[in-house]
């Protein structure tokens, strides 16, 4: 759907000289249309934000334990990998206590599989609303990741009291840090685009989800150094853009060094390109998504 | 004059899946596949429609189900898009559909006005100036910090409703809205669309409800099967629509049909309102009669008259019979008339279709049956109730003290209900 241009800022009164002027025709691509969408999406800021924190509420409105089960994920599986791969299995954690080793990476871990998880039935969970009224269909995805992205700064709360705990100083590089969740909300963001619009004639992603970021996890540095993965392996291995991603936010948080540019490079770019590539697909789902959802 | 909405030469097309044909020797996963290969089939909605809104018109869309009305709706509110065709929208446009779609039963009373005005496109600044008018018209304001889910159903739609009539577009898009909440709500409702029609907004109307129709809409277009057939004021387009409406046949009717003998037949039926004269409106609660003209070819003995009411959906409302009471009906050969008659018509607003059964008591045979297509009654809120229909009733006042006044006081009450 290629809305030309939508109006909005209706005001008591001024609304003859107000008006804008808008044309619907049958869709197709254009890059003209991406950036009509982007002002499109902008004017429903409002109901991003209302819905993201309408997410948030939801969730923990009628639980007992409220902000604590944005904690209680990451922090029960930091405990099981500490007992497996620590206690049992010693895998190499570079020196770092385990514990706070896999934390590090478990935190953007499952910022991304809550993401993904959630907003991929962010389409079909809302067919009510999607058959019946109209606002820019990728706010639905989109407030997902904005919660999911409330309950990382939750859940990073941990990580400092970790930190202290085990006597691990930050280091100004730590700022890096904040790139890289920008990279990686731009790569779960994509994830989530596709993975919504897919669902909505093949409910089969819905069932894959839990196996497939199983899988996902592990072929992740998450529960393992990078460095443990064969040299050979490598350039392989850093096409998951988590790689790079999970790997870098250690390095800055834990060893306090600059990133590793080669691969967060990688992880970049393929997040830059990824993200406008899949909006322009899930836009083109969404101009029929109302009949066949 | 300028044009709100245009549409030019739209169609649309839905694709129906159909199922291939069961290969029961192939793996189900290669059924599956192959099912996947798209066997569709085309089916328009809308072919080649085009019209247009004037700024500050209200256009009403009528026809039967399936004929397309939700179709244009979707389209002008953007919720699926044209497969040919353009369509202009000249300001800002909402649309009022199902009222409450988008309430989240967790939430309270004024973080659901919040959800659901941005939902409608509503910015929070837009919603927290209006906050006060949308709860004192939806009259919720003490529940406005409980969880909708504690809310009565009444509440829960007087507040969607309340919401959506706070958007302020330049176009605003009705659909069947009207169908919800009582009739003193619904009243209220009509007002308050009268009120933004009045303050210059183009509206478009979809409505099975031909009595609101016509008393919103300017213009109306009569659709069927996805095209076009009428446009017209609304007086002109609603008798084509009902003297065109087709009769509802099953092969139960065609086989019963065969018992007819048409000894007898309906000639006409009328009405009278309580001033006695001819009718084509009747009023909810008001005095009624209703005058069924026949004629019979032959000398018959035991006759029943049958008058029965259906909605526009086809949906049995009533009956009024001469089978139940009185005397058996014994009719000369030649002309003559039956009356139904009562104090008040129990009958919600709304068109209704009449049929009318001419038959031998006691036997499967008939003498005529107008099947279903008969004439249409249209009533407009009278009295003004609540519920499904209206029953005819008195009242008087019962207090235990002074029974002297009580009395007095029941008598002047009683003349006064009545």
């Amino acid at each position: 759907m290629n809305p030309d241009i939508s109006a909005d800022s209706i005001e008591h009164g001024v609304r003859e000289t107000n008006r804008r002027v808008k044309i619907i025709r049958p869709p197709s691509f254009s890059p003209l249309g991406l950036l009509s969408n982007i002002v499109l999406l902008a004017q429903y800021r409002d109901l991003l934000l209302t819905l993201s924190a309408h997410r948030v509420k939801v969730r923990y409105k009628q639980s007992v334990l409220g902000l604590f089960w944005a904690i209680l994920q990451p922090l029960s599986l930091m405990l099981i990998y500490t007992v497996i791969f620590s206690l049992i299995a010693k895998m190499p954690s570079e020196g770092a206590p385990y514990a706070v080793f896999s934390y590090v990476a478990l935190l953007p871990w499952t910022y991304f599989s809550t993401c993904v998880t959630n907003s991929a039935s962010g389409l079909v969970s809302h067919s009510q609303l999607v058959t019946k009224v109209y606002f820019p269909r990728e706010i639905l995805p989109l407030s997902y990741v904005i919660a999911a992205l409330f309950d990382f700064l939750v859940a990073s709360t941990v990580l400092a009291g970790l930190l202290v705990y085990y006597h691990v100083g930050l280091t100004v590089k730590a700022l890096y840090a904040l790139p890289i969740i920008l990279v990686l909300t731009m790569f779960a963001t994509s994830v989530a685009f596709v993975l919504s619009a897919t669902q909505v004639r093949f409910r089969d992603i819905g069932l894959a989800m839990p196996l497939l970021l199983q899988l996902w996890m592990f072929a992740s540095p998450v529960v393992y150094p990078l460095n443990s993965v064969p040299a050979s392996f490598r350039t392989l291995y850093l096409l998951n853009p988590m790689a790079g991603l999970i790997e870098n936010f250690r390095r800055v948080i834990l060893m306090g060094t600059a990133p590793d540019f080669y691969s967060l490079s990688i992880s970049t770019l393929i997040a830059v390109i990824l993200l406008p590539a899949t909006y322009i697909y899930f836009k083109h789902v969404e101009a029929t998504v109302a009949d066949i959802i | 004059m300028t044009i709100d909405l245009k549409f030019e030469h739209v169609s649309k097309k839905y694709r129906v899946r159909q199922r291939g044909e069961e290969d029961g020797k192939r793996h189900p996963l290669m059924r599956k596949l192959q099912s996947l290969r798209s066997r569709t089939e085309d089916f328009w909605a809308l072919r080649d429609v085009s019209f247009e809104v004037r700024s500050g018109e209200a256009l009403g869309i009528i026809g039967h189900n399936g004929a397309g009305k939700s179709t244009i709706l979707k389209l002008l509110s953007s919720i699926t898009a044209p497969t040919t065709g353009e369509i202009m929208i000249n300001g800002r446009l909402s649309a009022l559909i199902e009222v409450g779609s988008g309430f989240h039963p967790e939430l309270t009373g004024r973080e659901n006005i919040y959800l659901n005005g941005a939902i409608l496109g509503m910015t929070r600044r837009q919603i927290s100036a209006r906050l006060d008018s949308i709860v004192d018209f939806a009259g919720v304001r003490q529940f406005l910090e409980t969880p909708v889910k504690r809310y009565s159903s009444g509440m829960y739609v007087r507040l969607g409703f309340s919401i959506a009539a706070h958007l302020d577009p330049d176009i605003l898009l009705l659909d069947e809205v009207l169908a919800v909440g009582d009739a003193a709500f619904q009243e209220k409702c009509l007002q308050r669309i009268a009120e933004v029609k009045h303050a210059g907004t183009t509206i478009v109307f979809i409505s099975h409800d031909l009595a609101a129709v016509e008393r919103l809409c300017d213009r109306v277009i009569l659709l069927q099967r996805g095209q076009i057939v009428t446009i017209g004021t609304a007086r002109e387009v609603i008798a084509q629509y009902e003297t065109a409406l087709s009769p509802i046949k099953t092969t139960q009717r065609d086989e019963t049909l065969a018992n007819q003998e048409k000894l007898a037949e309906v000639r006409a039926l009328s009405f009278q309102d309580s001033s006695a004269h001819a009718a084509t409106v009747l009023h909810t609660g008001a005095p009624f009669v209703a005058r069924l003209d026949f004629f019979a070819h032959a000398d018959l003995s035991d006759v029943v008259f049958e008058l029965f009411f259906y909605s526009a959906e086809g949906e049995q409302q009533c009956q009024f019979t001469t089978e139940v009471s009185g005397a058996p009906i014994h009719l000369k050969r030649g002309a003559g008339a039956i009356e139904f008659s009562g104090s008040g018509l129990g009958l919600m607003p709304g068109t209704y279709y009449t049929d009318i059964v001419i038959k031998p008591r006691g036997t499967p045979k008939f003498y005529d049956w107008t099947q279903y297509n008969f004439t249409a009654l249209r009533v407009a809120p009278g009295k003004l109730v609540r519920g499904k229909f209206y029953v005819p009733h008195e009242w008087r006042l019962i207090q235990d003290d002074e029974g002297d006044k009580s009395e007095e006081a029941e008598a002047v009450m009683n003349r006064v209900g009545s």
